[in-house]
């Protein structure tokens, strides 16, 4: 039978992958290089099979990434998914190298034929799409989605020798609350025509008046760090696909916009008239945010 | 000893232009470093002037990647040296070979403890290239890194996780992703971009690389993403309480809200 794997580094939250594997058919095995509580979560989470490295300690979870590459790379399966997060890049980078295979981002389909395997996805940034028929493994690095569920299945564990070259001394915690942006019905994005941090109440009071969640722009979570960095959206950040995507003081440069392009209704508000993502909205208004997004809240009231 | 500083000349995608069947055109784009490499050469500067070590740039792609503007423009940013490899073959590579050829380049260089990489392309932006390049060497390989010290070999990495920020030690070769926010990438002056033309680039020869054969895969279809056609009502806000109506009306007339 098929064998379809997944890779996890820390991060079980790989529903999308579990129906993308589904799709495909054939046996779901997941390997898991973080802890057991990360392999219990994805245990649980509608994969056939689950192949444990065991307890990584000191080991950050990536850096088990040859282990992963060896274990997958002898099952020699068709199509391997891993989720978009920056620990399960490195593994889909290194097993990717180890088999030569192709990695693929922005995947739109994926099919399995007697021989090849075509996949469709977004290249250059997502102004272009293409499909290959790739005869032999491919990686493909996609958008993780949430916890799921299903009948537990035991976890087989194997002894990973992790290179002892690499180690964590120290991790300290921000935030333990994650964000899952993936399934949020309506978005209220905020970029750096934001002109100071305590604005960010208006963009919040907006967010509360439609019951949306608050996401924005990469400056604002890197650089400014205003907002946490799973808020992001874009190319590099979180993908969204919700009902209503309001862009407030965000320019609408192409890595940004790929990041939201399924949105159902986009409004842009933006004192610029000529910024680029009005030739991408529903509906515009050109003026202050200051002005604009506390007149938006009130005429929701 | 020596670090490593792999980059990207590359065109930023906003300016391709992209046919109805698919084809991607960036004749008329401005090449240049990609946008988040200046940081990797600055972290490297850093790193060499504190070690002793030598700072080489590394840049794999098709021919423009070794034209003088390129090796002028990656000199200008604190290089000792610069090693390009090119061959019309790169000109689009994907992130697996990109990586194959960056991880041969870096064993032919030779002597190499620390390679530094940028967080994404601004071309691309798949970010894989480093993982392939260090699965490929062997080594381990750590993004979003915001800051190095140490000395390559007994390295301390501080890297941003999700949800907080995390501190590694290296006791052996790595490859790291500088995030975008780890530094402000200073503009080389004028000083800098004098001393780059007496500073050296060697060519390497990609047949004689012998990078492993990869998979085969063919592009059997290309395409122009379909744009969501969109109702495009730009109104002026000079009224904020008047547009704003407006709006929610016409999101409610939609069934939106
Ligand atoms: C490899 C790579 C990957 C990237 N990935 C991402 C990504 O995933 N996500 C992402 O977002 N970006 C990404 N970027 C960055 C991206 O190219 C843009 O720089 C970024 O999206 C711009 O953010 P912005 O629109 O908030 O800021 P700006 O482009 O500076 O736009 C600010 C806007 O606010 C408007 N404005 C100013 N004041 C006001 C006011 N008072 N009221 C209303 N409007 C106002 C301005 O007119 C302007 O249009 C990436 C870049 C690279 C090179």
């Amino acid at each position: 039978m098929t064998e379809i794997w997944i890779l996890v580094a820390a991060n079980p939250a790989i529903d999308n992958l579990v129906s993308r594997g589904r799709e495909l058919g054939g046996q779901l095995v997941a390997v898991v290089a973080g802890d057991r509580s990360c392999a219990e979560a994805i245990a649980a989470s509608g994969v056939d099979r689950v192949v444990w490295l065991g307890e990584p300690g000191a080991t950050p979870v990536e850096a088990r990434a040859a282990a992963v590459a060896d274990l997958v790379a002898e099952a020699a399966p068709r199509v391997v998914l891993a989720a978009s997060h920056p620990a399960e890049r490195v593994l889909a980078g290194a097993l990717a190298g180890r088999l030569g295979a192709p990695a693929l981002t922005m995947v739109s389909s994926v099919r399995l034929e007697a021989d090849a395997v075509i996949v469709t996805h977004a290249t250059f940034g997502g102004v272009a799409e293409e499909t290959v028929r790739v005869e032999g493994p491919v990686v493909i690095v996609d958008e993780c989605g949430s916890v799921g569920t299903g009948l537990p299945v035991p976890i087989e564990e194997v002894t990973a020798t992790a290179p002892p070259t690499l180690t964590v001394v120290e991790t300290r915690m921000s935030s333990t609350t994650r964000v899952d942006l993936g399934k949020a019905r309506r978005v209220v994005a905020v970029g750096r025509g934001l002109a100071r941090r305590e604005d960010l109440a208006l963009v919040e009071e907006l967010a509360r008046a439609l019951d949306a969640e608050v996401a924005c722009s990469r400056p604002l979570a890197e650089g400014l760090g205003w907002l946490s960095r799973d808020r992001y959206i874009g190319v590099t950040g979180q993908h969204v696909h919700p009902d209503l995507y309001v862009a407030v003081g965000i320019s609408g440069q192409l890595q940004h916009v790929v990041g939201c392009r399924d949105a159902g209704t986009v409004v842009v508000v933006n004192c610029d008239a000529k910024a680029p993502y009005f030739g991408e909205c529903d509906y515009g208004i050109v003026g202050d945010l200051a002005q604009v997004v506390p007149a938006l809240t009130a005429a929701l009231a | 000893m020596k670090i490593v500083v792999a980059f990207k000349w590359a065109a930023n995608p906003q300016e391709a232009t992209v046919a109805a069947d698919g084809t991607v055109d960036v004749g008329r784009a401005t090449l240049g470093i990609s946008e988040y490499d200046p940081q990797a050469f600055d972290v490297g500067r850093r790193l060499a002037d504190a070690t002793g070590a030598e700072l080489v740039g590394l840049s794999v792609g098709g021919p423009a990647a070794t034209s003088s503007m390129a090796r002028k423009a990656a000199l200008s940013r604190g290089l000792d040296s610069l090693v390009t490899v090119t061959d019309p073959s790169l000109d689009d590579a994907a992130a697996t070979r990109t990586g194959a050829v960056l991880a041969a380049a870096v064993a032919q260089i030779g002597d190499v403890d620390l390679v530094l990489t940028g967080d994404a392309s601004v071309d691309l932006g798949v970010q894989l290239v480093p993982s392939v390049m260090a699965g490929l060497l062997g080594w381990p390989a750590v993004s979003q890194v915001t800051a190095l010290s140490g000395t390559p070999g007994d390295l301390r990495i501080e890297r941003n996780q999700e949800g907080g920020t995390q501190v590694l030690l290296a006791s052996g070769p790595v490859v790291v992703s500088i995030a975008a926010d780890a530094v402000e990438p200073r503009i080389p002056g004028m000083k800098d971009i004098l001393g780059a033309g007496r500073k050296q680039t060697t060519e390497l020869d990609y047949a004689a690389l012998s990078v492993e054969p990869l998979v085969a895969y063919a592009v059997v279809g290309r395409a122009r993403p379909e744009l969501k056609a969109r109702q495009g009502k730009v109104i002026d806000g000079a009224d904020p309480a008047a547009a704003a109506a407006e709006v929610v009306a016409a999101l409610r007339a939609t069934h939106v809200l």
